[in-house]
């Protein structure tokens, strides 16, 4: 059995993958805490965010409900793969998800993933989990290869405003991208092969077309670098009232990277907190 | 030698006043039509700089080809601009040759040739038509005049009339200079140099300065008469000859002296025969000296100063005792707890170890004199705070703010005036960085950028950016990762399609567009491609021309624009594009317009 959260982005129905439960991520908005349902989306985030000008933050993964989650299915299944987020960029989920596989050591053996990723990142990581655990059962080679997987996984992000990254305390290396005296669109990151698992700054320009191809040809050089012929598995998601954007760096990647698998994604509630209006991503897996 | 460094001192102070009269002559020599070029104010600073870091309280036995050598250092350090450069190399090269004191007709050809070559070698894509071909027509012209005259700076001056004709001839070698109805800007304030050089010469009333190589002559001729048996014969040829002598023209007090008192000596010797020996002893000893003077060996190759400050009182007197026998010409100056120290030594790292015992040495610097090493061979150390720094030289305040803000580690606003390369020097050190990504907004500091990149501390990787928006189009490409990136760099600067829009100061021709006084016209990929009386209409037009699928108009504004009129009005005529202003500052062109 495979368990991750509502931040893969892609959407739950997008994971093929019958034995697959996820978690939703708790969001506040002032004292009210929100889940994401149809109601409760990530378009509905950022159009409050637009036209109310609020702030939300998100909180860490429920220990108590992945708990349960785990107590109703222990019986059921000889391992379960949690895939986490990043625990550079959540701490917290992270030691909840360890807490827990401590916890039921003696019923059920736990591996937890640090995907060192978020929005896509964990997706991709996950949906090539899926091949994997076709192929094996054993733990130790899961647990090799999911390695093998996150630090092969690689995120690129469009944020025009940078200041929702800011305010939610995960904007780490970027911050060097903020307070741009010119109106700029910052491309920030999450590179597998970077042991801190913090974003950093991949550079910045002036039009979602240049952007777009510095994405691309950010992509194109972590390829040379990693000696990866094609990409494995891609999802693109983002703002949908972007879509302009976002369509042309798929008609951009299409057309000039090999790529076995690409997935259009969509955001959940949790992930337009980070992102924002506008903002949009592709994450690559190049094993 | 004291009379001799002030009288060269004096000629360069004077020849540098005259260009200063004269710069803003070869400012007008721009090839474009803006009012603002600089190769004038870029010499006259090179020169002045020169002057201004060369100290006045030099030892009293400097030579005049040390000397030389010695301005020529500080005006490498001090030059800006491609001209400013070129200059510098040019008189390094010169003076190199010139550092051996000798100063006859051959050796002063052989110091042209020497700087001819140091400037071609040390100029990127070398062009004929520039200050280049007037250095090298120099040369050939000195080697034609100098069978017929004696004296070097005669053969200069005669060199004058024949390079005028050579300025006058640039716009035919070069296409951009005959656009612009305009001679090389570099190559007649090379040629006003020379003038001033004239002047100077014409202005003495001084009796014509020895020659040095003659002035040992003299001085051995006189010592071998002192010397030789000969001397007790009545009559020689030799002391004829040396009591003929017009001791009046020697300008060289210390020879002057020597040859007067051996011609009194000589007058005197057979009245005064009791003390006739130990007289000539003296007058031997003399000449040894003055000849021991002009010998360049030195016996301590390492001039080291150090300033030691302690929390207590430091005892000067044993510091001098601690380091005195690593050299000589110790002087130890200041009081109380910080002093001074100044030694030459072939072991400057002992003497700054026993010196670290008396406190904190908080400046150090060493020189190699022996090589000459354009007093940079230094131990001044930098301690590096930062592995990498981006590091961009601009002119407008509000670009400065713009490439803050967009990642570089530090801008330098030059404003007006291009920086010198010590200047630069200075601030790539202060960046304490172990490697620096170097680029400035314009082309003509390139060549002093890559002068303090060879001077300064940091692995410096010069990006050949040629304008602001090179600057900003690099920066937006910029990662952690320098390392891995700086040839990204390098290939991003041409990433915006943008031009520069500017006015015209006077009426002319260039890349085949007619430019009236008074006209805004654009300059785009190094061309002027259009040109016009409404500034609106002209930017509108070259939008047009460039404009394929782009969607955001920039507009920076420069230093001297008031209102946003060319804003306001590309918003109408382009009503499907995002029109956006910010203040730049620069001083060369009223707008940058980028089109991305």
């Amino acid at each position: 059995m495979i368990i991750s959260a509502d931040n893969l982005g892609i959407g739950i129905d997008q994971v093929p993958y019958q034995r697959f439960e996820y978690l939703k991520y708790p969001v506040l908005i002032g004292e009210k805490e929100y889940r994401e349902s149809e109601t409760y989306s990530a378009s509905w985030l950022l159009e409050r965010f637009v036209k109310e000008k609020i702030t939300a933050k998100s909180s860490s993964l429920s220990r108590a409900e992945m708990t349960d989650l785990i107590e109703k299915n222990v019986n059921n299944y000889d391992l379960i793969i949690q895939v986490v987020m990043g625990s550079n960029m959540s701490a917290a989920t992270f030691n909840i998800a360890e807490e827990v596989k401590e916890k039921f050591k003696d019923l059920i053996p736990v591996i937890n993933i640090d995907s060192r990723q978020v929005v896509g990142g964990i997706g991709a990581v996950l949906l090539r989990l899926i091949d994997i655990i076709k192929t094996t059962d054993d733990d130790e080679t899961i647990k090799k290869q999911a390695g093998e997987l996150v630090t092969n996984t690689f995120s690129y992000y469009v944020t025009p405003d940078l200041n929702y990254l800011n305010r939610g305390g995960r904007i780490g290396k970027a911050k060097a991208l903020l307070g741009s005296v010119l109106r700029v669109l910052p491309v920030i990151g999450l590179m597998g092969d970077d042991p801190e698992g913090e974003i950093v700054p991949l550079g910045q320009g002036r039009t979602y077309k240049q952007v777009n191809s510095l994405i691309i040809n950010s992509i194109r050089e972590k390829m040379n670098e990693n000696k990866a012929e094609d990409i494995t598995v891609a999802i693109i998601s983002g703002d949908e009232s972007n879509r302009d954007a976002i369509d042309s760096l798929k008609k951009e990647f299409e057309s000039s990277i090999p790529c076995k698998k690409l997935v259009y994604g969509k955001l959940h509630l949790v992930e337009a907190i980070y992102m924002g209006p506008g903002g949009y991503g592709i994450s690559v897996c190049m094993k | 030698m004291i009379n001799e460094i002030a009288e060269i001192r004096n000629a360069f102070d004077n020849i540098s006043k005259y260009f200063w009269r004269h710069k803003e002559y070869v400012n007008r020599l721009n090839v474009f039509p803006v009012p603002d070029g600089d190769t004038g104010l870029n010499i006259a600073l090179t020169i002045q700089g020169a002057l201004a870091n060369t100290p006045d309280n030099l030892p009293d036995n400097i030579l005049p080809g040390e000397y030389l050598k010695l301005i020529s250092d500080n005006m490498l350090i001090n030059s800006r601009g491609c001209s400013g450069v070129i200059l510098s190399l040019f008189f390094e090269g010169m003076t190199e040759v010139m550092a051996s004191n000798d100063f006859s007709k051959e050796n002063i050809l052989k110091a042209i040739e020497n700087g001819c070559l140091a400037a071609y070698h040390g100029t990127d894509n070398p062009r004929e038509g520039t200050m280049l071909t007037l250095m090298s027509e120099f040369k050939k012209k000195f080697s034609e005049i100098m069978p017929a005259k004696e004296n070097p700076v005669e053969i200069i001056i005669d060199c004058i009339p024949h390079l005028k004709d050579v300025l006058d001839k640039t716009p035919d070698m070069l296409p951009v200079l005959k656009q612009a109805g305009v001679v090389d800007s570099g190559g007649a304030g090379f040629l006003i140099l020379l003038e001033g050089l004239e002047r100077e010469f014409n202005s003495r009333k001084v009796p014509e300065t020895l020659p040095l190589f003659a002035a040992l002559k003299i001085n051995s001729v006189v010592k071998k008469l002192l010397v030789k048996r000969s001397l007790r014969k009545k009559r020689s040829i030799t002391g004829t000859l040396v009591q003929n002598l017009g001791a009046g023209n020697i300008s060289n007090a210390r020879l002057h002296n020597i040859v007067h008192n051996v011609q009194q000596y000589l007058k005197n010797r057979t009245h005064n025969h009791s003390n006739r020996y130990p007289a000539r002893e003296a007058l031997i000893k003399n000449t040894k000296e003055f000849e021991s003077s002009w010998n360049p060996d030195i016996s301590y190759r390492y001039c080291t100063e150090l300033i030691v400050s302690s929390d207590n009182d430091i005892d000067s007197q044993a510091l001098k005792e601690q380091i005195m026998n690593y050299g000589d010409s110790l002087i130890i100056s200041g009081k109380g707890k910080t002093y001074k120290i100044h030694i030459h030594t072939n072991k400057p790292e002992s003497v700054i170890k026993d010196i670290s015992l008396f406190g904190n040495i908080i400046f150090r610097k060493v020189d190699d004199m022996k090589k000459q090493h354009r007093n940079f061979i230094s131990y001044d150390s930098i301690e590096y705070e930062k592995e990498q720094s981006v590091f961009c030289i601009v002119s407008g305040e509000g670009f400065k703010k713009i490439l803050e803000s967009l990642g570089a580690d530090y801008v330098y606003d030059y404003g007006k005036r291009k920086p010198s390369v010590k200047k630069l020097v200075d601030l790539l050190n202060s960046l304490k960085s172990k490697n620096i990504i170097a680029a400035p907004d314009d082309g003509d500091i390139l060549m002093s950028l890559k002068y303090a990149a060879s001077l300064c501390k940091a692995n410096v990787f010069i990006v050949e950016s040629k304008n602001a928006i090179s600057l900003i189009s690099m920066l937006m490409g910029k990662t952690d990762e320098i390392n891995k990136t700086n040839f990204l760099f390098r290939d991003r600067i041409n990433n915006i399609k943008h031009f520069m829009v500017s006015k015209a100061a006077k009426e002319s021709s260039v890349d085949g567009v007619a430019i009236k006084k008074g006209d805004y016209f654009i300059i785009s990929g190094g061309k002027i491609f259009l040109s016009g009386k409404e500034l609106i209409n002209v930017a509108a037009e070259a939008i047009n021309k460039l404009l394929i699928d782009e969607s955001i108009i920039t507009v920076y504004k420069g230093l001297h624009v008031k209102g946003n009129r060319l804003a306001a009005g590309l918003k109408i005529k382009f009503p499907g594009l995002d029109v956006e202003e910010y203040y730049g500052g620069q001083t060369q062109y009223h707008y940058y317009i980028t089109l991305e």
